[in-house]
């Protein structure tokens, strides 16, 4: 019922909707704040602050009387503070400025990249290793260096690694500071009889402060004495109707009474004098931004992915590394040796190079998000777009342009769209009629507001206006459809005016006209449709003025109905010659005591006004939509104007009705339908707040399309929290300071850049630079391409992991001479595998990535046991097998054939064996064994990167053949090249038999692995092939990682 | 009109519903075997069965494929001749030394020959496995081709393609089995081979004229005498062995080298015939210092053997400890 209420009072009210501000609403927006906190969930870390947050805002400063107040500060309307009083006030409290949020430590920060995610397991292997060298150096006299320099290459890696990563970190957190010194607020203030200009930090309690229109308020202040004044609480509210302010007492509610303006609201009119009553984080702001700063916002989806991925990486390495640990101690091993087998497999099993690949990766996608105006503060934030499943969006300067534009206009009786478009690539209109002349004369002549000076250059619709929005929409219109609208008021000079008031509800203004035969004055009036109705006779229709009869007034309703259905705010205007007998050339108007008709006027026609969509919103939404994302929105705003912009956009998409909607109708109350029949909803903020979570969930769940209008920021938290407790991964767009602690809950803010807060900014992961809802879905397609990639990037890496373990365990289990090294592990990890991994980052998507639906968070994992399965299970094995054949390959054609290899590794091993008999009958001193030995890892580490070259290709697609992927991703054929090229350097440059062992090889022991490569092509090949033919089918279920 | 993603859509809408909150730990026996839906370690007996005949299936083939990779391989390499031999092959071409007696096996990494001369308990290990060693020698018929191809070489008489040289142990006395090697009279015989490189021909110092600075005077003073009452043995990769340090030096006392201080050129080069014997010097202490330990390092002579005692090429060496 609420809803239809609030369409009658929309549209019955409407000049109140249009013009003044919501005195007489509830004003929920700003009150429930402080209520609804008490709903708030009291999970967050800091309760007492959030405690003293969650009060009501308890004041009494705008009841009191001045002089109570200035008694209170000690300070005086005229003098203000003295400068002791106000160098005391500002010791004791501070600065007058938001204290930043709490940023972890730079070197926490540090310790946790050097010790988070494998880092951990590659310290304790490097520990091991200094262990078993210290051990080898006390007992033996020439210990064998291997474990000390495996021992500082571990080291050295893990910290580097740690050293990329917390700076790839700190780059992005840089983005930040670039939006935190911004322009200093300066504050006119009165300290000792003296008028000063300071800077807005250094104002204290008890200050009396100066704002003229065009101001930032520079803290919470008692306003003593205004002219004209209005502010701006859009930040605060999200109300974009700029609100007026006085001296006078009106309502207890702080948030409501005139006589108090907010910390970094705007003054867009007039002037002020006030006295600060409430500083920095004190102030209205400062608690919101503090609730928004206390919250706890949890980890990324994409970071709750690599925790599971380490998890189940570690799990492997540590059950592998214990278990070959027991069976060397039963098959009889020295304890040192068990040791150095553990930090073999440690080495094996751990990607050392993966999550420095995949933070490359994300940096390269924050950067191509940045290119298209998309800039990530937090770089894991880069793939949580692309798992959202809802975005909540604010309306204001998100969805809609954030400028009131006319929409319609209403003469001879037809309704006539005006172009909304940013553009003005709209539909055009007749603007030759007399009805248009005659209207647009009104609204030219009867509005004050005035382009600011300066802005030559800039198309008319962008252009800075001073004056009401709905003056400066007329005002934009008219200089539109007329051309030099100041030219046109100065040929009609204005002789007298009555500005609008809130009792009249109307302007009028007097003019000369600029036809100089015409000695009459004309009387010109806007205001709210009906009054103005009322004060009419006779009405212009096609040039001919008639009498206002039923007909005309049936019109005229239907129109104004029609209009205001559209959530527009809507204007009439009339006009009226004045008689030159009554009112002669210098005729005096008294506009005190009216002496002049404001009776029986012509009705000219209805102006209505609307901040329309930006044109590539609804585009958008339906992208979004296509994605399987569900657009919610949530605004300050009244639900009828939430709902039309909602329904031009496409948010509440055309044929869904609400439950009001059904039951106007059917004609019946709401109350007798069900509410599973509507897809739409529109929740008015006030029902919001009796509604207990589960109802929430409800409405959730059943309605697709849904509208919460007038919600405070609590009420935006909360929904923010039904959304994440029904399993979804929610965005919220947001641009005030009341949207912070819903941007900050979400598990990814987007602020805007242009008109954002500074608080938002701070609370969101994400920035759009173009304030454009439209580049979301650019971070969705960046963010699931992304996701998708590195899958592709892990599976690619994690295959190389069974020929890496592989060589240890039949190491220990079969007794043969080690086929493949620690070192030359590391190289594979870190460096012929780096730049194909992170090449894969560029691979193209397979299908439109944006018509799928959102990944499921708790089935959809990054890596899943299919990808485990495919990678160690099948291509590692594989690959496994190719370098095992290189190894028997040069161990026999040197002499060694595999029989003699079985069993022999102890003998092989032992630096007093100098002569060791080969299948031929030669004899092996150990250095030339261990050449030999040392050839066979740089051999199985080629053979490694020839079959990496077949995984990188079958890796390019996941279910598409690579004959549809093709390899236009130049980043991956030049990473082949790469890898090619580090392998041979690695093989052949001088120097390396003592640096790493590693020996060149002959040219034919390159070969032994491509029949393996081409094996791993051809499988892949032939089970993708099976995938597409039998979708849903085994082999996927098994295999489709 | 709504197309195919359209209708898909209605359904994606919905959110996901998070899976029913499971008890967090499943029993042991739960995750064997799960009742609720008849799954063995999360699997039903069904999925275990496809997943197993897949993976049998998937390593069938690639078993396969490795057999017919070496199998293909193998066609490639000949039984006698190794792929590659001498500078292309990595046993290169620069011999080392080996010695027997070798310590126990489960020893591996020592090279210290530890013994009481008076016990034959204690110094049985060693001889034991000298006459393992050696039994190839005293027996022909043990060596491949039951000794057949066996010819009489001599330095002017070098063997025919296809035959191998005797080793005529009758010259080791005192070191023969029966006299225990001597290791009862504490002056052990250590026996030392030329490491077989397949193709390796040894280049002589054949003139005492020109023979290296490093060479130990005691051989040059053999060579000199070997010139002057057998030329025609000159052709002999000579052997030196010596303490390492100069106490090791003090304390080896005396060593003899049997049956001459080398191995005889005309076994070289070795190409892998059958029944092959490497030639042995067998190295006699006859008087080293006991209850110390004592390093010998012994070096193979010729123009293409370099040393180096770090690398053990060239050369060999051991420890002897004698209670």
């Amino acid at each position: 019922m609420a809803l239809r209420s609030d369409y009658e009072h929309g549209r019955a009210d409407s000049y109140r909707v249009a013009t003044v501000i919501a005195t007489d609403d509830d004003n929920r927006t700003a009150d429930g704040q402080y209520k609804s906190r008490r709903k708030m969930p009291a999970k967050v870390n800091k309760k007492e602050n959030l405690d003293d947050l969650k009060q009501e805002l308890d004041i009494d400063f705008h009841k009191i009387s001045p002089e109570e107040l200035y008694q209170r500060f000690q300070t005086h309307p005229e003098n203000g503070l003295s400068h002791a009083k106000a160098k005391e006030n500002l010791e004791r409290d501070g600065p007058n400025a938001l204290t930043p949020p709490k940023q972890t430590p730079e070197w926490v920060k540090f310790c946790k990249n050097l010790f988070g995610g494998f880092a951990m397991l590659l310290w304790i292997g490097a520990i091991l290793c200094f262990v078993a060298y210290s051990i080898q150096a006390s007992t033996s006299e020439e210990p064998a260096d291997d474990n000390l320099y495996l021992g500082i290459v571990l080291s050295a890696v893990v910290i580097v690694t740690g050293i990329f990563s917390y700076y790839q970190e700190s780059k992005s957190s840089k983005i930040m500071e670039s939006f935190k010194n911004m322009v200093p607020q300066f504050a006119t203030v009165i300290r000792e009889g003296e008028k000063l200009t300071l800077r807005a930090e250094d104002l204290v309690l008890g200050d009396v402060v100066e704002v003229k229109f065009g101001d930032r308020i520079p803290a919470d202040i008692r306003i003593i004495e205004a002219r004209n004044f209005k502010v701006d609480n859009s930040s605060l509210t999200g109300e974009s109707e700029p609100q007026s302010r006085g001296a006078e007492f009106t309502h207890e509610n702080p948030l409501e009474t005139k006589n108090l303006a907010f910390f970094s609201t705007n003054a867009v009119e007039g002037t002020a004098k006030g006295v600060v009553i409430s500083c920095g984080d004190h102030t209205v702001m400062g608690r919101i931004a503090g609730l928004a700063s206390g919250l706890d916002t949890g980890e990324t989806p994409i970071a709750k992915e690599i925790h599971h991925f380490i998890h189940l990486i570690t799990g492997v390495a540590v059950f592998l590394g214990v278990t070959f640990f027991v069976i060397a101690f039963i098959l009889g091993y020295h304890w040192l040796d068990a040791v150095i087998f553990l930090i073999g497999i440690i080495v094996a099993n751990v990607p050392e190079g993966l999550l420095a690949t995949v933070t490359v990766c994300l940096t390269l996608t924050a950067k191509r998000m940045a290119s298209k105006n998309c800039l990530v503060k937090n770089l894991e934030a880069v793939e949580t777009l692309g798992s959202t499943s809802t975005i909540c969006s604010d309306k204001t300067g998100t969805l809609t342009q954030n400028r009131m534009t006319v929409a319609h206009m209403w003469f001879d009786n037809q309704i006539i769209e005006a172009d909304t478009t940013e553009d003005q690539s709209g539909v055009q209109y007749d603007r030759t009629s007399p009805g248009f002349k005659a209207l647009s004369r009104i609204a030219t002549l009867c509005n004050r507001a005035e382009f600011k000076g300066g802005q030559d250059g800039v198309p008319i619709l962008k252009k800075e206006v001073s004056g009401d929005a709905s003056e400066a929409a007329l005002l934009k219109c008219m200089e539109l459809a007329l051309g030099d609208v100041m030219n046109i008021r100065k040929r009609n000079k204005k002789i007298a005016e009555v500005p609008f008031n809130s009792t009249n509800k109307y302007q009028v203004s007097i003019h000369e006209t600029e036809d100089t035969n015409d000695p009459r004055y004309l009387l010109v009036m806007k205001g709210a449709p009906e009054r103005i109705l009322e004060r009419c006779s006779t009405i212009f229709i096609n040039g001919k003025e008639k009498v206002l009869d039923e007909e005309m007034k049936e019109a005229f309703n239907n129109a104004y109905m029609e209009l205001g259905g559209l959530g527009e705010r809507v204007l009439g205007f009339c006009d009226f010659m004045l008689p030159s007998d009554k009112y002669p050339n210098g005729f005096k108007f008294n506009t005190d005591d009216i002496n002049f008709p404001i009776d029986n006027l012509r009705f000219v026609g209805l102006m209505s006004m609307i901040d329309p969509p930006r044109a590539a919103v609804p585009d958008a939404v339906a992208k979004c939509r296509s994605a399987g994302i569900k657009v919610i929105m949530v605004t300050g705003d009244h639900p009828i104007t939430a709902k039309a912009i909602a329904k031009s956009v496409g948010i509440i998409s055309e044929g869904n009705e609400t439950v009001e909607d059904i039951a106007q109708r059917l004609n019946i109350p709401v109350s007798e339908v069900n509410p599973r029949e509507a897809k739409a909803a529109v929740v008015h903020g006030a029902e919001l707040r009796d509604v207990s979570s589960d109802q929430l969930d409800e409405i959730l769940r059943y309605h697709t399309e849904i509208v919460f209008a007038r919600t405070s920021p609590q009420q935006k938290l909360i929904i923010v929290e039904g959304c994440q407790r029904m399993g979804a991964i929610v965005a919220v767009t947001g641009d005030g300071v009341n949207d912070s602690p819903a941007l900050k809950k979400a598990d990814i803010g987007v602020a805007m850049g242009i008109a954002g807060s500074d608080v938002s900014k701070q609370a969101a992961d994400m920035i759009l630079l173009d304030d454009n809802f439209a580049s979301i879905v650019t971070g969705v397609e960046e963010g699931r391409l992304i996701f998708d990639n590195l899958k592709k990037s892990i599976a690619y890496t994690l295959t190389s992991n069974i020929p890496e373990i592989s060589p240890f365990l039949a190491f220990i289990l079969c007794d043969i001479p080690l086929p493949l090294g620690t070192v030359t592990i590391l190289c594979i990890d870190l460096g012929t595998d780096m730049v194909p991994a992170i090449s894969l980052a560029y691979e193209h998507a397979e299908a439109d990535i944006m018509k799928r639906p959102p990944r499921d968070p708790f089935n959809d994992k990054l890596v899943n046991s299919r990808l485990i399965s495919m990678a160690y299970g099948q291509i590692g094995m594989i690959q496994a097998a190719a370098g095992f054949f290189v190894y028997f390959v040069i161990m026999a054609e040197n002499g060694f054939l595999p029989k003699k290899l079985f069993g022999i590794r102890k003998m092989w091993d032992s630096k007093a064996v100098n002569d060791l008999t080969d299948s031929y009958g030669q004899e092996w001193t150990y250095r030339d064994r261990k050449t030999l030995e040392y050839t066979c890892h740089t051999a199985f580490f080629i053979s490694i990167v020839v079959v990496q070259w077949a995984d990188l290709i079958i890796c390019k697609t996941r279910r598409n053949s690579i004959f549809q992927q093709g390899m236009r991703n130049w980043a991956l054929n030049f990473g082949l090249v790469f890898e090619t090229v580090l392998a041979a350097f690695l093989s052949y440059c001088p120097g390396m038999e003592k640096g790493l062992r590693m020996y060149p090889l002959k040219l034919v022991w390159w070969f032994p692995a491509i029949p393996f490569a081409l094996a791993i092509f051809i499988y892949d090949e032939t089970r993708r092939f099976y995938l597409r033919r039998n979708p849903g089918g085994w082999l996927e279920q098994e295999t489709y990682y | 009109m709504p197309t195919i993603t359209e209708d898909c859509i209605d359904g994606f809408q919905q959110y996901y519903s998070r899976p029913p909150e499971r008890p967090k730990k499943k029993s042991l026996k739960q995750m064997v075997y799960d009742s609720e839906d008849n799954s063995y370690f999360g699997r039903s007996m069904d999925s275990w069965a496809k997943i197993g005949i897949f993976y049998v299936a998937f390593y069938g083939v690639l078993a396969a494929l490795v057999a017919i990779c070496m199998w293909a391989f193998f066609q490639t390499l000949d039984p006698r001749i190794p792929k590659w031999t001498l500078d292309r092959s990595l046993i290169g071409t620069n011999p080392g030394l080996g010695f027997r007696p070798l310590p126990p096996v489960d020893n591996v990494e020592s090279t210290l020959i530890w013994y009481k001369g008076t016990q034959h308990e204690n110094y049985k290990h060693w001889t034991d496995s000298l006459d393992d060693f050696l039994a190839v020698y005293k027996v022909p018929g043990l060596t491949p081709g039951r000794g057949q191809n066996i010819y009489n070489c001599d330095y002017n008489q070098p063997p025919p393609k296809g035959q191998v040289c005797d080793v005529d142990i009758k010259t080791w006395s005192p070191c023969t089995k029966e006299n225990n090697y001597s290791y009862h009279k504490s002056a052990p015989c250590i026996f030392l081979k030329l490491n077989k490189i397949y193709g390796w021909i040894p280049e002589y110092y054949n003139r005492s004229n020109d023979l290296p600075a490093n060479m130990p005077a005691s051989l040059k003073t053999y060579i000199a005498e070997v010139e002057k009452t057998q030329p025609e043995k000159l052709n002999t990769i000579w052997v030196s062995c010596e303490g390492e340090n100069p106490a090791d030096q003090e304390n080896i006392g005396a060593v003899n080298y049997l049956p001459i201080r080398g191995f005889p050129g005309y076994f070289y080069p070795y190409q892998n015939s059958e029944g092959y014997l490497s030639p042995l010097v067998a190295v006699h202490f006859q008087r080293p210092k006991r209850g110390i330990i004592i390093n010998v390092e012994c070096r193979a002579w010729a123009r293409n053997i370099i040393h180096d005692r770090k690398e053990r090429i060239g050369s060999v060496h051991y420890e002897l400890l004698i209670d």
